[in-house]
């Protein structure tokens, strides 16, 4: 009995030490694809677009190198990197991450340096937007990501309700309907006024970021152009402007394939009589404009329906991105080679760009020389009009060095800031001293001032 | 006396794997914590002492102490609602007269709620009570209750007290099951007693049931403060964020500590609200204890 209880002691104080040296390699609960091409390399990339899958089977196919891809959900991305590469894991050899995320990531020293021989990053620097190269660079300058695709904003139109309002459906004639806050407020009352709603939601100058920093030289600037965002986005949401849809919501589609019904705040949509009345008095009516990245194309191309080709991209008020993936090498990998050509595979080169435009029907690379040779291409949905030379200027437009990484939460905070005026609950006063508040508990090392 | 001091040995093996695992997972993420909280680590990088700087920021942080005050109103609700209605079966399915059957079922179907995940439980009823097209809006124009369909989660009179009773819809089946668990443990002899001596169900509730549960009391009221002041998940989705919206009514402690060491990079803060919190259920719960003790005196 004695040894046997020996034995069990042994056997239990020896199986836990097993689980804590076990791999835990296969415990990952994201979803996986691996190609088993039998290559003797393998290389392991972490992401959290899917669109790495489709480059990885290709890498494979191409080089004979095994491309493990892990796509990660991206509210877990950033932790579970963290974790894996503070803990020193040498896979993933090749880590991807979204601008937002990149400064913490190249603070935590995760990126290796793409300067430094081998790589020699920088001979290739005139082959990618200039924005997209800048934002693969941490704060000295060294490149560490690349992306493969440019986001930049455009004004997305309906040509057939410019037709009939302004008698032209020219982007360039209808940018200037955009170019700053008091004229799309009055574009806004000019097409209610001829029967049409500007957007059907609020929010759709969100991508549009504005020329000025949040944070400029350790100071808070909350600039006029930002107080203006505010005074559109409550009046646009007050004076019954837009159709009060969500963005990302099924109205917000609904309105891209042709008639709402005209809503005001007050409407109740589940009064049928007041609802009748709504509809007797003022009708249904079509949205004008959609505020939207570069794939935004993609967003229209599959849920514009009977508005197909009816379609022009202008101009916002000032610059802006949205997302984009961004890949690089992780600075353990044992395989940084391999992970090297894996990253220039994707990002810099001519043949995998074309492929990628096909693939994807239509995403926006940021490899200059692949934007040139498609710049002549006309979008039957857009009119004919050459998207590819657009989105390039737009992307040339775009000022990085506005970007800090204190964006996301001042940006969230004056989000509130706007919402809480917008639906009465502060006075525009009280809102942003409130919102002042939040970002000194914040970043008390942020000056405020009030 | 030799069998006797190697069996004791051959315990202290058996128990090994367990302290093994409690002194890494537990101890010295408790004891890390506290370090942390001294410095400015920012969740990568070297750390910094800063003395007692993150727990000075902290006194005089009035959206802790808001995030604060949010967590206990919304606690409070909950609480409120969970204890009542899980006491109020209790006394149903417990009452010797009524004799009802199928306790298992029951038991099984009030538990069920607490099996869902907050995701699902917090889609579900973000969709039910959505401003515009929610089907609890709707049923309540329907019936004539309201006039104009009402704003439940973008409001901040109302969002909290949706996010309560969520709360103590999810977690009423275990406070449900334990005080049944205290019920059944009384000696049936006292209610038989008091129904010979003609007591009515109010005096049998008061001088019988709640004496004889009050450990059972005393459990439910310590873990649901310190599962109520560490609430996280259910407002953290239903308000879409760390920032509680509208206007961070939703934002509890443990979300406002996530926002720090999650979002900010701003660990060794996020530490020291952890350690503020942790004293704050602590003194809270010795005098829940010493109230409860002091009655009993």
């Amino acid at each position: 009995m004695k040894q046997f209880k020996k034995l069990m002691a042994v056997l239990l104080v020896g199986s836990l030490a097993l689980v804590g040296c076990g791999s835990s390699g296969s415990s990952d609960s994201s979803s996986s694809s691996s190609d088993s091409s039998g290559s003797a390399d393998k290389i392991v990339v972490w992401t959290l677009a899917q669109d790495l899958e489709q480059f990885g089977k290709k890498f494979s196919e191409d080089t004979g190198i095994d491309v493990e891809t892990v796509v990660i959900a991206p509210a877990d991305y950033l932790t579970k990197v963290q974790s894996a590469l503070l803990g020193g894991a040498t896979e993933p050899d090749v880590i991807v991450a979204e601008p937002q995320m990149l400064a913490t990531m190249y603070d935590a020293g995760f990126f290796e340096d793409l300067n430094q021989e081998p790589y020699n990053a920088q001979q290739y620097s005139d082959l990618i937007v200039d924005y997209v190269w800048e934002v693969g660079q941490d704060d000295d300058g060294i490149q560490r990501a690349i992306s493969y695709q440019i986001t930049p904003a455009g004004m997305f139109y309906r040509r057939d309700i410019a037709m009939d309002v302004y008698g032209t459906d020219d982007p360039e004639f209808i940018s200037t309907l955009f170019k700053d806050y008091p004229t799309i407020y009055n574009t806004a009352i000019e097409l209610r006024d001829a029967g049409y709603r500007i957007f059907a939601s609020d929010g759709e100058m969100g991508v549009f970021a504005g020329d000025d920093a949040w944070v400029v030289d350790g100071v808070l600037n909350l600039s006029q152009a930002r107080i203006d965002y505010m005074d559109l986005a409550v009046a646009l949401y007050q004076d019954d402007l837009t159709a009060y849809a969500s963005q990302w919501s099924a109205p917000w589609y609904q309105a891209m394939k042709g008639e709402v019904p005209i809503l005001t705040a007050e409407t109740n949509v589940w009064d049928s009589d007041a609802v009748a009345e709504t509809a007797a008095n003022s009708g249904t009516t079509e949205i004008f404009a959609f505020g939207l990245p570069s794939w935004g194309v993609l967003t229209l191309r599959d849920n514009t329906d009977e508005t197909f080709g009816l379609w022009g991209v202008a101009e916002g008020p000032s610059s802006g991105f949205a997302g984009g993936s961004f890949i690089g090498i992780n600075s353990n990998s044992k395989k940084k080679d391999t992970a090297w050509e894996f990253v220039k595979y994707c990002t810099l080169d001519a043949d995998v760009m074309e492929w990628w435009i096909d693939i994807s029907k239509g995403d926006t690379v940021a490899h200059i020389p692949t934007l040139e040779k498609y710049s002549d291409v006309e979008n039957e949905n857009f009119g004919g009009q050459q998207l590819y030379q657009f989105w390039l200027e737009q992307a040339q437009e775009i000022d990085y060095s506005v970007v800090t990484q204190y964006d996301t939460a001042i940006g969230n905070a004056w989000g509130d800031a706007i919402n809480s005026v917008k639906i009465g609950e502060k006075t525009k006063e009280d809102a942003i001293n409130y919102f002042y508040d939040v970002v000194a508990s914040t970043y008390p090392q942020i000056q405020i001032n009030r | 006396m030799g069998k006797k001091k190697d069996y004791n040995r051959m315990g202290y093996l058996f128990v090994l794997p367990f302290v093994i695992v409690f002194l890494i997972f537990s101890v010295y993420p408790v004891l890390r914590t506290l370090y942390l909280s001294f410095t400015d680590y920012k969740g990568y990088g070297t750390e910094n002492f800063v003395g007692m700087a993150n727990y000075i920021r902290v006194i005089n942080d009035k959206f802790f102490w808001q995030a604060l005050w949010n967590t206990i109103k919304i606690w409070s609700v909950n609480i409120v609602l969970q204890i009542g209605l899980a006491f109020i079966l209790t006394l149903i399915f417990s009452d010797i007269k009524y004799r009802f059957r199928g306790l298992s079922v029951f038991r099984a179907i009030f538990y069920l709620p607490n099996l869902i995940a907050a995701t699902s439980v917090s889609f579900l009823f973000k969709t039910l009570l959505d401003w515009r097209f929610g089907t609890f809006n709707q049923m309540l124009m329907e019936a004539g209750l309201i006039d104009m369909p009402i704003n439940w989660l973008g409001a901040t009179t109302t969002a909290p007290i949706v996010i309560a009773v969520i709360g103590a819809w999810m977690w009423f089946g275990n406070s449900f099951i334990v005080l049944m668990a205290g019920v059944q443990g009384i000696s049936t002899e006292y209610f038989e007693a008091a129904a010979i001596d003609g007591a009515g169900r109010w005096a049998v509730f008061k001088n019988i049931t709640i004496p004889l549960l009050k450990p059972i009391l005393i459990y439910i009221s310590i873990t649901s403060l310190i599962g109520g002041l560490q609430m996280f998940d259910l407002p953290f989705l239903m308000s879409g964020g760390v920032d509680g919206a509208p206007s961070g009514s939703l934002q509890t402690v443990v979300m406002y500590l996530y926002k720090f060491g999650f979002v900010t990079n701003q660990v060794g803060y996020a530490a020291a609200i952890a350690y503020v919190l942790f004293l704050i259920i602590l003194v809270i719960s010795i005098l829940q204890l010493k109230v409860f003790n002091k009655k009993e005196d």
